[in-house]
């Protein structure tokens, strides 16, 4: 049997792991969605207090400032230790903890793009805070936050890979079974999840940009 | 309660570090009157209109609207009931003429969608924008924008108008329009305060002139009268200048 009929036959291996690697992608992103804009709401129109910006503002520092190979060995064997979680939970959060961090990055800068008279203009019209913040600022701000959002996406689904050091079966560990067991074409093997990585990344990318054309609206256009 | 005016503004006091900005300052305005702000820049013009609708909040000194106080429990409710227009119109860049007019009726005043329209399309027209409705805040000239602020404030029915400087950032030939629109306004008896420079405007549609100087108000009186003969010598310098660079 050669390389091309193991693969053949293992591909669905592959594509299960691919799946892996995707509902990783999509809870990491989506949890690390939910804490960037927390967040970044907070540090924009929440309390000015130390006691409550101070604590974000480390939360950013340490999950930029740490390797995330050190933080999936914290989460999954420090964390194991006092609760039970498996090493694809253990992934999901610590690679959201971070995304949330970076992603917290991206909205802030999002939503500082908006001309401050705007949300003058809301409150001065009996909109409370949050209405303003919902109706008037958070679609502009999504828009803004689109094409760094991209970036965000691309590095996410290949930090995906790196769960693989805590024992998540996923893509890259679907295909280091296969070597293991074909006994070498590492190379073979790698090419083709390396195209299936870049399958998925540009296909994201594509559907991003679709919907920020799709959004646009005059004075919001950032493509050529 | 006919003589309950629309607004009353009670020795409000505003101080930015050691920059005190308002130092006392009281007017009242009746019911369809609309009086015209003018002074030096840095006199305290605009800090007073952002806090009669505490978009700064006065340090001290009262404001009633309809003989109601204006409290932090109150606020959003009074806002919605007095319109503010910009110098930077501050129009919501994503959203279309038509939605900028209905947004805050349908948010604030949660009006139903049909009524929100049907006062947005005749607002747009007041203003003279009613074949704009669908366009976007970058496909309009400054004055347009403008006019379509003011019809987003009008369309919530306010019981008072503030301009700050409203034609301040517009061309010289883009100012006529917005004028023109205020010139309306007053005629139709809005209740009105505008800080502004458009003397002829003053000089037409104002009740009464208020000059205003170092966070006081130096003299006060109808238009013809103070622009005539005003009674204080600083008012009388700062004409003159307005005069020669106007």
């Amino acid at each position: 049997m050669d390389i091309y009929d193991v693969l053949l036959r293992d591909f669905p291996f592959l594509l299960k792991g691919l799946g892996v690697a995707l509902v990783l992608l999509a809870a990491l992103l989506a949890l690390g969605f939910v804490i960037g804009l927390t967040i970044c709401l907070i540090q924009l129109y929440g309390p000015r207090t130390r006691f409550v910006q101070w604590p974000l503002k480390v939360y950013e520092r340490i999950f930029r400032g740490v390797p995330i190979i050190i933080m999936l060995f914290i989460f999954y064997y420090g964390l194991a230790g006092i609760f039970d979680i498996s090493s694809f939970a253990a992934a999901i959060l610590a690679l959201g903890f971070r995304s949330g961090a970076y992603q917290s990055q991206i909205f802030r800068s999002a939503f500082q793009s908006i001309p401050a008279g705007q949300m003058t203009a809301a409150r001065a019209s009996g909109m409370t805070l949050t209405q303003a913040i919902r109706w008037i600022l958070f679609p502009q701000a999504i828009r803004h936050a689109i094409g760094p959002w991209t970036n965000e996406f691309s590095s996410e689904i290949k930090e995906t890979s790196l769960a693989y050091v805590i024992g998540v079966v996923e893509l890259t560990r679907q295909a280091h079974y296969i070597i293991t067991s074909t006994q070498g074409n590492v190379l073979t093997v790698f090419a083709v999840v390396a195209l299936l990585y870049f399958i998925v990344n540009k296909a994201g990318n594509s559907g991003l940009y679709w919907l920020e054309a799709r959004l646009a609206v005059p004075g919001f256009e950032k493509r050529q | 309660m006919a003589d309950v005016p629309v607004l009353r503004v009670d020795d409000i006091h505003k101080r930015y570090g050691d920059n005190e900005v308002l130092k006392g300052i009281s007017l009242t305005l009746e019911r369809g009157a609309t009086k015209v702000l003018i002074g030096p820049s840095g006199s305290g013009k605009s800090t007073l209109l952002r806090c009669i609708n505490h978009l700064n909040k006065p340090d001290r000194g009262t404001i009633e609207l309809d003989g109601q106080r204006i409290t932090d429990a109150n606020i959003d409710r009074m806002r919605a009931q007095i319109g503010f227009v910009f110098q930077d119109f501050n129009l919501f860049s994503h959203l279309t003429v038509l939605d900028n007019v209905r947004i805050c009726q349908l948010k604030v005043k949660r009006l139903s969608h049909e009524e929100a329209t049907r006062r947005a399309h005749e607002e747009l027209e007041r203003v003279g924008l009613g074949d704009k409705a669908g366009a976007y805040p970058a496909e309009l000239s400054g004055g347009q924008q403008q006019r379509v602020s003011i019809a987003r404030a009008l369309a919530m029915d306010p019981m008072l108008m503030l301009f700050d400087e409203p034609t301040s950032a517009l061309d010289p030939e883009l100012t006529g329009e917005v004028v023109k629109v205020m010139q309306q306004l007053a005629d139709d008896g809005m209740t009105m305060l505008v800080v502004s420079h458009e003397m002829g405007f003053a000089r037409q549609a104002a009740d009464e002139i208020i000059f205003m100087e170092g966070g006081y108000i130096i003299e006060q009186g109808p238009p013809d009268v103070l622009f005539s003969t005003p009674a204080q010598e600083r008012t009388r310098a700062f004409l003159n200048v307005i005069a020669e660079h106007g």
